[in-house]
């Protein structure tokens, strides 16, 4: 245990001292700046509001910015060789690097449609939503964050491949071929949205469905993560 | 003399070690006609070697091979061809063979918002050493780091900074380091320390394999030597043999004095002197003992009443030092 709690530790403090994590913490605050703004300007419902602002944005902004920092950063300045050289399973650095990103994103983004939720106020209907998507988003970030490493353990340009996993295939493919809405973290997080408030949520993937897809991603990101991090080759200096 | 032609240059045999954490397997490294490409680039070329405990130097230009060397070592490449051990098992795809290595790798970055002590500390929580705050103490005491253990290493000289990564290599005793051209960065004092204390590592019955592409720090510290150029093994063995296969070689000089032709037709009469080449204005001499030339050129030119405007050796690189090792 001792293990993960140090990769952990060392993780966390290695993301807290870089100053796009500071960054985050104002992305988050953005929703709420402007919830603040439309309940001045007459009030807006919550359930769009929350999926357009936090769901498709803060949220996977922030996986994305944590989740290929937490490793990808690492393989990339050499540090990571500190990790690799030592007795330990490769699983124990995945799972301690997801941790990591999956805790900070879910407090972030998950505060953010709380609080988002909140300031706009609205009606009975609007609090289910906001109560439904905030551990949804919670969720979410598990599920990115798991998607992101293993990303960037793949690859040296995994915020690139993010974006345009999160732009292109999120945002603009679900929309128009239903069926790739299967392969959305997105339509997921809504999907456990809406299982938890029917009829406050629209869209999103079947509730079992969208349980079925986070674990996939979960547990399979994880365990695939470790497998290529066991044959990761380290160049020298020639 | 490439090729495995080495045998016997170190004790191979287990012989057990004084104060060295004796588990399993001798504290011995091999490499059996090792080769490592990367696309069409060779890297390495079929090298072979087999080293026992004491500090052997891995001495060669850069670009020679001796990083991927090392970390085929370590474990942190796959041989493309021929076999590696450390310690009697290969590091590649198995995590338990670190218990007993300690890398110390060439690139300076470390995590820079941890101190020193933290990362040794790190280190050993990483190793699941039973008591990570002393074992981290003692490392950092052994690095001569005490003094700055508990700032961030983003604010250590490049000299602290090694040692700060040597500290977290050696915090769980391991019976074989490697360290990858250790000496960067270190002011001559530091580098007396680290050479002292590598030296005492070794007589502990450790083995060190240690790179550098600076002849006098491997004529310093190292027992034996593996020259590398090229990616293959241009020479091993003991270094005087070496320094002298590396002394005994020709040399070139250019000349540029107040009467070249005189001079040149004084030098050519002593036996020390090879040949003589007069062109462009330019005077060249081919010499055999690079000492003994040093010597007897002011000699001759002040018997002749030359003055000396330039005397320069042509080909003293290390890189042609190199060279002619592997032409041999």
């Amino acid at each position: 245990m001792t293990v993960v709690a140090t990769l952990v530790e060392v993780t966390l403090r290695g993301l807290l001292s870089r100053r796009r994590t500071v960054l985050l913490v104002l992305l988050a605050a953005l929703p709420v700046v402007l919830a603040l703004l439309a309940r001045l300007g007459g009030g807006a419902d919550a359930a769009p509001v929350l999926d357009a602002l936090v769901v498709r944005t803060v949220l996977p902004l922030t996986a994305l910015v944590l989740g290929t920092a937490a490793i990808g950063s690492e393989l990339e300045d050499g540090t990571a060789v500190y990790l690799l050289v030592k007795p330990i399973g490769r699983l124990e650095i995945v799972v301690a690097k997801v941790a990591v990103s999956a805790v900070l994103t879910s407090a972030l983004a998950g505060a953010s449609a709380l609080l988002t939720g909140l300031v706009l106020g609205g009606g009975a209907r609007d609090l289910d939503a906001t109560l439904a998507i905030t551990p949804a988003v919670i969720v979410g970030g598990v599920v990115y964050s798991a998607a992101f490493v293993t990303v960037s353990v793949f690859t040296t340009r995994a915020l690139v491949v993010g974006l345009v996993y999160t732009i292109i295939w999120e945002g603009i493919l679900a929309g128009i071929l239903a069926g790739t809405k299967v392969f959305s973290i997105r339509e997921a997080v809504l999907g456990i949205a809406g299982g938890l408030a029917p009829g406050a949520i629209d869209g999103g993937l079947e509730p079992v469905q969208a349980v079925a897809l986070s674990a996939i991603v979960i547990v399979g990101g994880t365990l695939l993560a470790a497998r290529r991090l066991a044959v990761q080759e380290v160049r020298g200096g020639d | 003399m490439t090729g495995p032609g080495i045998a016997g240059q170190a004790p191979a045999a287990p012989t057990p070690a004084p104060a060295a954490p004796a588990i399993g397997a001798p504290a011995t490294i091999e490499l059996d006609h090792v080769s490592r490409w990367y696309g069409n680039v060779v890297a390495v070329n079929d090298i072979s070697f087999r080293l026992g405990p004491g500090v052997t130097g891995l001495l060669g230009p850069n670009g020679a091979g001796k990083s991927t060397i090392i970390h085929m070592l370590a474990g942190l490449l796959r041989p493309s061809a021929g076999s590696v051990a450390v310690g009697g098992v290969s590091a590649w795809r198995n995590p338990a063979a670190y218990r007993r290595i300690g890398l110390v790798p060439e690139r300076e970055t470390v995590y820079a918002f941890l101190s020193g002590f933290e990362f040794a500390r790190m280190n050993a929580r990483l190793q699941r050493l039973p008591d990570p705050d002393a074992a981290a103490e003692q490392a950092i005491h052994t690095v001569d780091l005490e003094a700055a253990a508990h700032r961030p290493i983003g604010t250590y000289s490049k000299g602290m900074r090694q040692r700060a990564k040597i500290a977290g290599a050696l915090v769980h005793e391991p019976s074989i380091l490697l360290l990858d051209e250790p000496f960067n960065g270190m002011d001559p004092r530091q580098r007396l320390h680290m050479i002292a204390l590598l030296r005492t590592m070794a007589a502990e019955g450790r083995t060190i394999l240690f790179s550098s592409h600076i002849l006098e720090e491997v004529e310093r510290l190292a027992d034996e030597v593996l020259v590398i150029h090229a990616g293959r093994l241009a020479a091993s063995g003991d270094f005087r043999q070496i320094r002298r296969l590396m002394t005994d070689r020709p040399h070139t000089f250019r000349i540029r004095s107040g009467d070249d032709r005189r001079l040149a037709a004084a030098l050519v009469a002593d036996a020390a002197v090879f040949g003589v080449e007069l062109t462009d204005g330019r005077l060249t001499v081919r010499v055999g003992d690079y000492a003994v030339f040093t010597g007897l050129l002011p000699r001759v030119a002040r018997a002749a009443g030359i003055s000396l405007y330039e005397v320069a050796p042509t080909d003293d690189s290390l890189e042609s030092v190199f060279a002619y090792l592997v032409r041999r």
